[in-house]
């Protein structure tokens, strides 16, 4: 079984809750970066301002300076700078003087020199559980012992600024977290909302019944999203609607014939039974009964047929059928019928061969020929033509006589459909023959359609040359 | 000639038994497809009238067996359902025939009798005599009382079958079919038109007459007035 897909609440949230999280994570680590940044540039420019100071303290002090002023000198450098220390000793390592309480012998030994501080050259390490920041590097004097090079190593103690920034990332965290959380449940929110007209319309559609299958959605009271499948709704609502009106137009028209023949036997047998009557009589109610029988025996074999039809069940058995000695055939049949009724038939056209179930073909011609000959006036002729065009078979049957109005044709293929409505059952069967033809059509895959003239009603079949 | 029914259905049964008894036939019925299954198989037939929608052992099962049993007594099955299926199934099974429910009485009985004619060796007659009717098969001709009659090809053919059939009832389906291959039911009179004009042929200008209309089932051909 295939699994159902994620709800659309679920799909929209995560999507939309993910991108805007990752927006927002983006965000705060570029703040947090540009903090860091301005942080480590506050300690470069401290380190550098130490740097000068040095360098401005050697390249000033007296030559001859005694040894425990040099010191206060030296010390008073960092004055100031609350954090930060040096050490400084001769190119050969011996210390000239390094700030009180601080070691930087490891660093100053094993740092490499750098030529500038800047924010790419700056070190940073741990010692002690105390962070630092700092950087060695040469500086030059002619004024101290005469010697020319020495080894500066400078720090500054940068626990302060990574505890803030600690601080700062844990407010990050939480800030992002929470406008996460707001996002998801605002999108959350308004999806579920934004459906809100489904919802609607769903309701609608559930109050529904088959007694109101005039129902349809309006289209211009939904979201431009919905409108496609509100029209969608409603075209198949209105395609329901009109199988089921004809379903129960026929199971009303079933009743209705089949009520009729029932209530004359009903009729006729009560009333012969209420008196003795003679053999003959008796003879006569059962012969006229058959008569009733006959008929709805056909009527309902009729309707059964229909009904296959109706429910794909019509499987013709496919044989090559020559058409033309096809109706030769039903000519010969209906012969001696149409010389009495003086109805001539003539058939003109190619020979052609078609695909189909002999029977079920025979049948369809047979309506449409029989209906022909019954109303053309005496003296004239049905004529019948046979016709190939890219790939269809095309039969016309056309018969002289009256037209037949627009407003019939388009129902003349219905089942019980009748011309005249005040026409009652007669000899000619109970107005299925048109819709069985139709059927039968249809099932071999051809289509059917009748048009009318003043001169002439001509009834036109076409079917595929090759039924799949 | 003995007859099996094989048929659930108890009003049905009775009428096409008394029918069948009536029109001269032997008939057994069985009411449940256990006890049809034990007479088909045991009892000799010559003709087996099958239902094949019974509660118990159902017709198809039958014919099975009858056919696993190399039997050749003719079966003629009846169906509610006039479906290809059904009709393709009880043909692959065996059947010589199917009717599909309703059906006329007067169409059992035509279809029993040409079953039971099919068994039985063929019998070449170049000429046909009923009273002073004579038909001559092989040249097509017909004349009555020594008179040469004119027919058409199908008018010979229908007066032939209804010769051949000589006392049957004939329903209008299976002349419509045996004369014309026409097996549909049509709308109009078309039969009853062909047999006007045969009578007119054969039977206006002679005595007594031969063709016979039997209300609300057919036609029929003999000497005497049925019925």
């Amino acid at each position: 079984m295939k699994r159902r897909p994620l709800s659309l609440v679920v799909r929209l949230t995560v999507s939309i809750g993910a991108v805007i999280t990752a927006v927002l994570l983006t965000f705060g680590w570029m703040m947090e970066r540009s903090i860091n940044n301005h942080f480590v540039q506050q300690d470069v420019d401290e380190l550098n301002s130490v740097v000068q100071a040095l360098q401005y303290l050697l390249a000033t002090v007296p030559a001859d300076i005694p040894a425990d002023e040099l010191h206060q000198r030296l010390a008073s450098v960092v004055t100031g700078h609350r954090n930060a220390q040096y050490r400084i000793s001769t190119d050969s390592g011996s210390l000239i003087y390094s700030t009180p309480g601080f070691n930087l012998d490891t660093f100053a030994r094993t740092a490499r020199p750098v030529e500038e501080i800047t924010i790419d050259t700056v070190e940073s390490w741990n010692d002690h559980q105390e962070a630092f920041r700092g950087a060695v590097l040469w500086i030059e004097s002619d004024r101290l012992e005469g010697k020319a090079r020495f080894r500066l190593a400078v720090a500054t103690g940068i626990d302060f600024h990574l505890h803030y920034l600690d601080g700062f990332r844990n407010h990050l965290r939480i800030v992002t977290l929470a406008a996460c959380l707001i996002v998801l449940l605002a999108t959350w929110f308004a999806v579920y909302q934004g459906h809100a007209p489904i919802r609607r319309i769903s309701r609608e559609m559930r109050r529904i019944r088959s007694d109101q299958m005039d129902f349809r959605l309006e289209p211009r009271s939904v979201p431009a999203e919905l409108v496609e499948l509100t029209i969608s709704f409603n075209e198949m609502i209105g395609r329901l609607e009109d199988v089921f009106r004809r379903l129960s137009d026929f199971s009303g028209d079933i009743a209705h014939e089949l009520r009729t023949p029932i209530t004359n036997l009903r009729t006729h047998t009560e009333v012969a039974l209420t008196q003795a009557r003679s053999v003959e009589q008796y003879r006569e109610v059962l012969y006229s009964n058959l008569e009733e029988y006959d008929r709805m025996a056909k009527m309902v074999g009729d309707m059964l047929f229909l009904a296959q039809a109706d429910n794909q069940l019509l499987k013709p058995e496919l044989v090559d059928i020559d058409l033309q000695s096809e109706l030769r055939n039903l000519f010969d049949y209906f012969s001696a019928w149409a010389e009495e009724r003086e109805v001539l038939l003539e058939n003109t056209g190619e020979q052609v061969h078609v695909h189909g179930d002999r029977l079920m073909i025979r049948r369809a011609l047979s309506n449409l020929l029989s209906n022909a000959v019954r109303h053309t006036p005496e003296g004239q002729s049905v004529t019948t033509t046979l016709q190939v065009n890219s790939g269809n078979v095309r039969i016309r049957i056309q018969n002289p006589g009256p037209p037949i109005p627009e407003e019939h044709l388009n129902h003349i293929f219905e089942r019980f459909y009748r011309l005249d409505a005040s026409r009652q059952r007669s000899s000619e069967g109970a107005g299925l023959g048109l819709a069985i033809t139709k059927s039968i059509i249809e099932a071999h895959g051809g289509k059917i359609r009748a048009f009318s003239t003043t001169e002439a009603t001509t009834f036109e079949v076409q079917l595929p040359l090759k039924m799949e | 000639m003995k007859i099996l029914i094989v048929e659930d259905e108890v009003k049905t049964g009775d009428y096409i038994r008394l029918g069948l008894m009536e029109s001269g036939f032997v008939v057994d019925l069985a009411r449940t497809g256990l006890d049809g299954h034990h007479l088909a198989l045991t009892g000799s037939y010559d003709l087996i009238v099958l239902d094949v929608m019974l509660p118990d052992v159902d017709g198809w099962r039958i014919m099975q067996s009858l056919r696993e049993a190399r039997s050749t007594t003719p079966v003629l099955f009846l169906t509610a359902r006039d479906s290809v299926e059904d009709r393709v199934k009880g043909l692959e099974l065996g059947a010589d025939d199917y009717l599909v429910k309703p059906f006329a009485f007067s169409e059992l009985l035509a279809r029993v009798r040409t079953l039971l004619r099919r068994g039985a060796a063929p019998v070449f007659q170049d000429q046909l005599q009923v009273a002073d009717l004579m038909l001559d098969i092989p040249r097509r001709r017909a004349q009555r009382h020594g008179v040469r009659i004119n027919l058409t090809n199908k008018e010979f053919t229908l007066l032939e079958l209804l010769v051949r059939r000589q006392g049957e009832v004939l329903p209008r389906s299976l002349i419509a079919s045996q004369v014309w291959d026409m097996n549909f039911d049509s709308d109009t009179n078309v039969i009853d038109v062909a047999i006007r004009r045969l009578r007119a042929k054969i039977d206006d200008d002679f005595e007594p007459k031969l063709i016979h209309t039997v209300r609300g089932m057919g036609y029929m051909l003999d000497v005497t007035q049925p019925g």
